[in-house]
This record gives C-alpha cells, structure tokens and sequence, in this order.
C-alpha cells in the first residue's frame, strides 16, 4: 500500500486552502527572499557585464622602429591576429589623434615634428582577457619592424584582478545571503509545521507512515517555494522593464545593459527551481523533529 | 494478543508508572482495565500501542516483542489497533467524514470503498446526517461516537478506548457501550481503561485493576465460560 500521488496532491492543496495565512505567510517570505537574492544577482552579473564592456576597450598597439614598412607590418599583424581588426597608424595621425584628445592642451606639442611619435599598427582586441592579451602581444613582437608592443599591460591586470575580486566578494555574498534565506524560509516554514503538529500526531497515531504525513508538507514546500521564485523572478522582470530607460539614460551609449544582462534566463530559472528547493528542504528539516516522536 | 511479562515503565524523577505487570489478554476478550487516577491504565495502552517503550519486561502485541519494534514497523503495527483517545484527537478542520475516513485514507484505500465504509460506520454510530459537520460542532457524545467510528474504520484485531465514556451523560455512555460490545462481537478484541464503577457493575466482563502500577486484581466480573 503506497502513497497515492493524486491523493498527495489533494490533501496538500487541502492544507493550503485550510491555512491560507501560513500558506501566503511562506510564499511572501520565500519572494521577499528570492526577490534580495535576485537583485543582488542581478547587480552582480550587471557589474560583470559592464567591466567586460570596459574590457572591451582594449587595443594592442604595434609601435614601428624608424624606416619599417607601415604597410608589411599591418599585412603581417592582420596574419597573426586573424578576425581582429587592424589599423595603420602611421606618425602624423597618431600625432594628430593626441592632439585631438589633449584638446585646449594641444599647444603643448606645438615643438613636435610630424614624426615624432612612431608609426604603429593597431589591433581592437574587444573583451580579451590578460593571458589571451599577453599572447597575442607575444605573438605580435615577431612583426618585421616591430620596436614595442604595448597592450595596456597595467590596465589590463588591474581590472582582471578586480574582476576576480569582485566576483569572488558577489558569489561569496550570495551564498551568505541564500544561507540566511534558507534559515529565515526554515523557520517560518517550521512555524506553519508546528501549528499542525496535532494533525501530525493524529495521523500517526492511526498508522500513518512517515511518507504519508510528511509528503505532502513536502509537497507544500516545494509549490510554495516554486511560486515565491517565480513571483520574484517576475517582480524583477517588471522592475527591470520599468526602469531600463533610466538605466540607459545613465549608461553609455557603448555599454548597454539589456535584459539579458542583468537577468539571464539562467537566474530567474535558478530563483524558481532555489526557491522550490529551499521550500522543500526547509519543510523536511521542519518535520523532521516532529516525525522523529514516536 | 497481548502478553506482559513483568513489565515496568519508569519515567525519570517519578514513581513507576507501571511495576512488573504481567498479563494475558487473549483474542476476542472484553477486558475493562480500571483503577484510580495515575494507577497506570493509561501508560499501558500507550505501551500497547508504541507510543512508549517498557523500561524492563517483555511486551508482546500479535506475537511480535514491542521492544522490538522499529520507529519505520510502528504505523504498520497501529494498523492493528484501534484507539479511542479520552480527548478523542479528532482534527477540528475536517469534516466528521474525512476524521472517520483517516485510517483509510492511511491505508490507502480506493475512494469508493472509503466512501462506502464512512457511510456505513457513520449509521452505525447515529451520525451520518453529521457527516460534513466539523467536529466542534458537535456534542461531547457526539464527538465521542466520532472517535469510536474512527477507531473501528479499518477493522482493528484490536481497540483500545481510555475512558471512552468520561464526561457522557448515561444515555449516551450506554450507546459508545453498545459499539464497542457489537466490535467485540464482530472478533475485535476490546480493551477500555475507565475509573467509571457503574460500567463494570453493567457489564460483566474481566476487569484488570491497576493500583500504583501494579495488578492489584484480575477476573472480578469476567465470564465464567471465558475464565
């Protein structure tokens, strides 16, 4: 004689409709908790985004020795770094640009041959990480003329240790914020258990086994976890639709931050299926101690 | 059915509950366990139906050592019994049909067949136009005869009723009587703890008495044929 599922079902549906205000206190505490846990996952995966878009910047230049051939060394960079975009920069250009980025300074290269600075061949190396950058960089010395290559060494290792800092800091802050959401969800659900700890005795005082009495509390745990989740991931879709313009407005042109960014469809898949796990782990740890008397 | 062979039950810090009690109760019987309040009638139902253990003695229900007994056997042995509790443990947000339907539903019986054997049990104890009342609705005596339907819902071998008649009027003690003595007729072996005299003057059955935990008398009343 087994656990009937639908029969399952029923009385766990049965139950909730009996205690709505336990039923409803539970869901609203796994959706404010879902609803902290996503933000927070959401701003983290958004501060990933946006450091990989200023990783994006990033350009590897080529400096020529005096006398190389501009065009050889581009035709032999564009070999080496294949699919990459690669620029000609010859002296009076790259002096030109500096000029244009001094501004009101400009003045101050007023002394300077148009020779000045060396021709350079530069490559657009968006979102390249350090090591990746460093081979690359390795590669490009073997430029016939090539007196330097430059790849913004400093900047470059500065912002990946700060990526791996930052995203050591967020996921270590997630799961102390997931560890505390489950404490708090175990709790309340420990409460919802203990106001029915005279049904619990009753059926077991009939002959219930375990499975009976504890399935669908189990059952309930994990609904009410699916669906404070899924509330929460939906709270913050409606939050990020209403505050995307602004988000826009705020951020550069060049580094968007769409939907997808902040909440991939990986997150709000983990908010739901978390929040029905946690349900269904803080509702068994809950019963536990009450199946556990005889 | 049941054998006790010197059995104790001591809590920590108080006297013993029950001292080397030892006693046979066979299938079939009518026995009325009486005594004074704190003799011990209701600690030895519970260790009749596993919710306590002897702390030295040897328990046997159907044969089997309760000591014995693992927490996962528990509900399959309490399948056996039935148990009408002085506080009938009725669950007050349920209908009286489902509370006399929850020893089915435990057993994982059809629907029909639950349905059909909660109509029936309910004629039996006068109830059935009650059937979709909640329990706090209902009478102390009704209650009472809710509980002994529950009790008999899966046919125990074996039901226990600890003071199954406290706190009911004459009228209604003799009715939650006539069901337990009509089970006992159908084969189910019926032990009832009560400190109610007029019962056992009523009813000539065996009748065990208890005092501080021990047998301080057993057969006053019992039938001759059944001695």
């Amino acid at each position: 004689m087994g656990l009937r599922p639908f029969a399952v079902v029923r009385r766990a549906l049965e139950a909730m409709a009996r205690s709505p205000y336990l039923a409803l206190t539970a869901v609203t505490t796994i959706f404010a908790a879902a609803l902290l846990t996503g933000l927070f996952a959401a701003s983290l995966s958004g501060g990933q985004r946006l450091l990989s878009a200023w990783a994006g910047e990033v350009r590897l230049s080529v400096y020529l020795a005096p006398g190389a051939d501009l065009e050889q060394a581009r035709q032999a960079v564009a070999a080496l770094a294949p699919g990459r975009q690669v620029e000609a920069v010859p002296a009076a250009q790259a002096l030109a640009r500096l000029a244009e980025g001094l501004g009101d300074d400009a003045r101050l290269l007023s002394g300077l041959g148009p020779d000045a600075l060396p021709d350079a061949v530069e490559v657009a190396a968006p979102g390249i990480a350090l090591p990746e950058a460093r081979a690359l960089a390795a590669r490009l010395r073997a430029v016939p003329g090539a007196a330097e290559v430059d790849f913004g060494n400093a900047w470059l290792e500065r912002l990946e240790l700060f990526r791996s800092r930052a995203r050591l800091l967020g996921l270590a802050l997630l799961v102390l914020l997931a560890l505390g959401t489950a404490v708090l969800v175990s709790n309340t659900l420990r409460l919802a258990v203990y106001a029915r700890r005279d049904e619990i005795e009753i059926m077991k005082l009939v002959g219930a086994t375990d499975a009976f009495v504890g399935a669908p509390f189990a059952l309930e745990g994990l609904l009410q976890g699916a669906v404070g989740g899924g509330l929460a991931a939906l709270a913050l879709l409606g939050l990020h639709a209403a505050l995307a313009p602004r988000l826009a407005a705020a951020l550069p042109p060049q580094l968007p931050l769409g939907r997808a960014d902040l909440l991939p469809g990986a997150l709000l898949g983990a908010l739901v299926a978390g929040g029905a796990a946690v349900g269904l782990l803080a509702s068994g740890l809950a019963l536990l101690r009450f199946l556990r008397r005889p | 059915m049941i054998q006790l062979f010197h059995v104790s039950k001591e809590y920590p810090g108080e006297p013993p509950a029950l001292a080397d009690v030892s006693l046979e109760v066979e299938k079939g019987e009518f026995v009325f366990l009486t005594g004074p309040s704190g003799a011990g009638k209701s600690t030895l139902l519970r260790l009749i139906f596993c919710a306590d253990r002897p702390t030295a003695g040897q328990l046997l229900l159907f044969g089997k050592n309760v000591s014995r007994v693992t927490p996962a056997e528990v509900p399959f042995v309490r399948r056996h019994i039935g148990v009408v509790f002085q506080d009938f443990k009725l669950l007050p947000d349920r209908t009286v049909a489902r509370n006399v339907a929850l020893p089915l539903e435990v057993r994982a019986r059809p629907d029909g067949e639950i349905r059909r054997r909660v109509r029936e049990l309910l004629r039996s104890v006068g109830l059935e136009h009650r059937a979709d009342k909640l329990p706090p609705s209902l009478s102390g005596g009704e209650q009472q005869r809710i509980a002994v339907a529950r009790a008999l819902a899966a046919d125990p071998a074996l039901l226990l009723a600890d003071e199954p008649t406290g706190n009911l009027d004459p009228e209604r003690t003799q009715e939650v009587m006539e069901l337990l003595l009509a089970a006992n007729a159908r084969g189910t072996t019926v032990l009832i703890a009560t400190h109610d005299r007029s019962l056992l003057a009523r009813h000539k059955r065996r009748v065990v008495h208890l005092e501080r935990g021990r047998v301080v008398s057993d057969g006053a009343g019992r039938p001759l044929e059944a001695r």
